[in-house]
């Protein structure tokens, strides 16, 4: 450390007193600050006090945050002088995108970025989109990326900026996510509000039956995916749909000698041409699945055959023993 | 020593864990600087648990920290992560909203008298730091202040309404509005999303929204569903989401959540309580999984998450769950505010 350098000892800090630490006699979790942290900091406190906005300020500011990305208060002072001095936002962007690379994380690194893309309001923010997808290469679920990701759609077409043919891209984008890995459950939520939940969202002019088939076909690709049973589940529930309809699609993952004389014969209303499971199963498939197991009790519930959803319930409670707790909720609220 | 199972519960090695970061951290926790207040919370809530704060601290040490607490309560109100930014010119160190939340635990667990506390600065704190939208943000808003703040997710609205239910104060904010964003929060798989629209739940968040809603109406709708997704993230511990891995800290969050929305038995305590105590370190204090380097977080709330459900064994006082503190120290809390309001 001997050869680091006191700002006070820099020429272009002459003039501010830094102000260190008052702490108290009793502080609690003290931190051993590194010496370059605790001068900064003194000079920091100054320049705060004072609301010095200038260039000497923005580089103490820049060397705070690489030391402690998660200081709040140095990015929120570091943004007013951006703004005061009249800064290019695009490279404090750029220089956000080197702290990515560097692994600099925190909420901060995210909120300024959400700042720095407020201040410059492209017309397109399509180079912002494809530097998000960039970084979720490697990091396929981060929470903060994905969170951020729906802020900038929202955000820019609140702005009127998102065009139809960019809301495509994005949902190409998603099904090729999750062509990648189906149990992405991030990239089920995207798939949630591209399709569902955003205004002019497409997926609801089929009352969801081009979801409900896209899910069953994932169902069918991975059949213990809990993101897709989940998302069919989340599907039936949005668009108030019976199960029932449903089940006949997923007879092969109920295939067990316990459960045959309980599954209900199909319906009239059974949904024609749903997509079949494959056959031979995919893979090692251990049956039943637990997922279509629950989902043959919700439709035994739904279709008021209380008694024999219990029965189902409790053999859940066997195939799937840490959960045995909630099979007995289940069971017991049959039974009442 | 204390066993649960096959594992052993290192409850000493625990306390003096606690004690150590109490003192002090090394130069690598310089990312803590703006929230000492919220480690040091989870060191005291941690002793207090294990029932160890009055037996390996001195009431003379105790005396000191409420001092240095104290000195974060800034003059508009609320109070300060720690004294980094503490200056002769008040703006340079407002209050913050999570720390606000942290300073007041800490004050209880060391049952320092609150006649200092400035309870109407306080609630003025709670009503700037909340947006039109009936979100939170991490700081009191200014006119520059944008509608959207990255941060304004459920934590900040948790961390406001256990303020304001401490303080019992129902007018400190606005509750419509923040029941109505927490509802916006809600995902198409039955738990909580830390922002409202965002697409994605998680444990944490769904914590939050559980305990605040349960602190702000008496029936939490469509609880089957919250309830449902929270049993399905136990691998053995809790994951956060589907197809992540378990983390200590998600036992408590999701555990809690259930116990709260009045299922807290659902969950396999043999399995999870195993997972718990597997991630212990050898140096005391709990990592997010075995083998991993303990931290404050992931060790206080390991404890909490065992705290849960009582244990013999391991000796855990009772938690409360939406508080997040022993019940000795909340039920200390509710009379202390009491008698507070009384002499005012």
């Amino acid at each position: 450390t001997s050869s680091y350098i006191p700002l006070s000892d820099r020429g272009q800090w002459a003039g501010i007193t830094p102000i260190p630490q008052n702490d108290g006699p009793n502080p609690l979790v003290a931190i051993m600050y590194s010496p370059e942290y605790r001068d900064a900091m003194d000079f920091f406190r100054a320049v705060s006090a004072s609301g010095e906005k200038s260039e000497r300020a923005l580089e103490l500011t820049e060397t705070i945050i690489r030391m402690n990305p998660a200081h709040y208060t140095v990015w929120q002072y570091r943004m007013a002088i951006l703004l005061e001095l009249g800064k290019d936002l695009e490279v404090e962007l750029e220089l956000m995108n080197e702290f990515a690379r560097e692994n600099l994380k925190s909420y901060q690194v995210w909120h300024h970025r959400l700042l720095l893309m407020t201040h410059i309001s492209p017309a397109s923010p399509q180079a912002e989109i494809d530097y998000i997808h960039t970084s979720l290469l490697p990091d396929p679920k981060n929470y903060h990326t994905w969170a951020y990701l729906h802020w900038l759609f929202s955000h820019f077409h609140t702005l009127g900026r998102i065009t139809p043919k960019m809301w495509q891209e994005e949902q190409r984008w998603c099904d090729e996510m999750l062509r990648v890995d189906g149990r992405n459950n991030s990239a089920w939520g995207w798939r949630w509000f591209l399709t569902i939940a955003r205004p002019e969202a497409g997926g609801l002019a089929d009352q969801g039956r081009g979801e409900i088939i896209y899910t069953l076909k994932q169902i069918h690709t991975i059949p213990h995916n809990v993101s897709a049973w989940n998302y069919l589940r989340g599907l039936l529930k949005h668009f108030s749909h019976p199960f029932s309809p449903i089940l006949p699609a997923l007879h092969p993952y109920l295939a067990h000698p316990d459960l045959k004389s309980l599954i209900p014969s199909p319906p009239s209303s059974s949904l024609s041409n749903l997509p079949a499971a494959r056959d031979p199963l995919p893979g090692d498939t251990p049956l039943p699945i637990s997922h279509a197991v629950e989902f043959l009790a919700d439709t035994l519930v739904e279709m008021g055959r209380l008694g024999d959803a219990g029965l189902i319930f409790a053999k859940l409670g066997e195939l799937d023993r840490m959960r045995a707790g909630y099979w007995e909720y289940r069971r017991r609220a049959c039974a009442d | 020593m204390a066993t649960s199972g096959q594992r052993t519960f290192k409850r000493n090695a625990h306390i003096n864990y606690f004690l150590r970061c109490l003192g002090a951290l090394p130069a690598s926790a310089e990312g803590h600087d703006s929230n000492r207040i919220t480690i040091a919370y989870f060191c005291l809530s941690g002793l207090d648990l294990l029932g160890a704060l009055e037996k390996k601290t001195t009431e003379e040490q105790r005396k000191g920290w409420v001092e240095w607490i104290w000195s974060l309560q800034a003059p508009e109100g609320g109070f300060r992560g720690s004294t980094y930014m503490t200056t002769s010119n008040p703006e340079t160190s407002p209050g913050h909203l999570p720390s606000t939340y942290t300073a007041l635990l800490c004050l209880a667990i060391l049952r320092a008298p609150l006649d200092r506390l400035n309870r109407p600065g306080l609630k003025a704190f709670l009503r700037r730091c909340q947006a039109p939208d009936g979100s939170f943000s991490p700081l009191p808003r200014t006119s520059s202040s944008h509608t959207t703040d990255f941060q304004s997710d459920l934590r900040m609205t948790y961390c406001a309404v256990v303020i304001a239910d401490i303080l019992k104060d129902v007018s400190a904010f606005d509750r419509s509005s923040c029941i109505s964003f927490m509802n916006q929060c809600r995902t198409w798989e039955g738990a909580y999303a830390s922002r409202a629209g965002v697409t994605e739940a998680q444990g944490g968040t769904t914590y939050c929204a559980v305990a605040s809603l349960s602190l702000l109406q008496p029936d939490t709708p469509n609880r089957e569903d919250t309830i449902r997704w929270s049993t399905q993230r136990q691998l053995g511990g809790f994951q956060g989401r589907p197809g992540k891995l378990q983390d200590v800290c998600y036992s408590f969050w999701i555990g809690a959540a259930l116990g709260i929305l009045g299922q807290p038995d659902l969950l396999d305590s043999t399995l999870n309580t195993a997972f718990l105590l597997s991630a212990q370190s050898p140096l005391g204090g709990f990592g997010k999984e075995p083998d991993d380097y303990p931290d404050p977080y992931h060790s206080y709330l390991a404890l909490a998450a065992l705290a849960l459900t009582p244990d013999p064994d391991l000796d855990l006082k009772p938690l409360d769950a939406r508080w997040n503190i022993s019940r000795d120290t909340a039920d200390w809390l509710r009379e202390e505010i009491r008698e507070q309001s009384l002499d005012t």
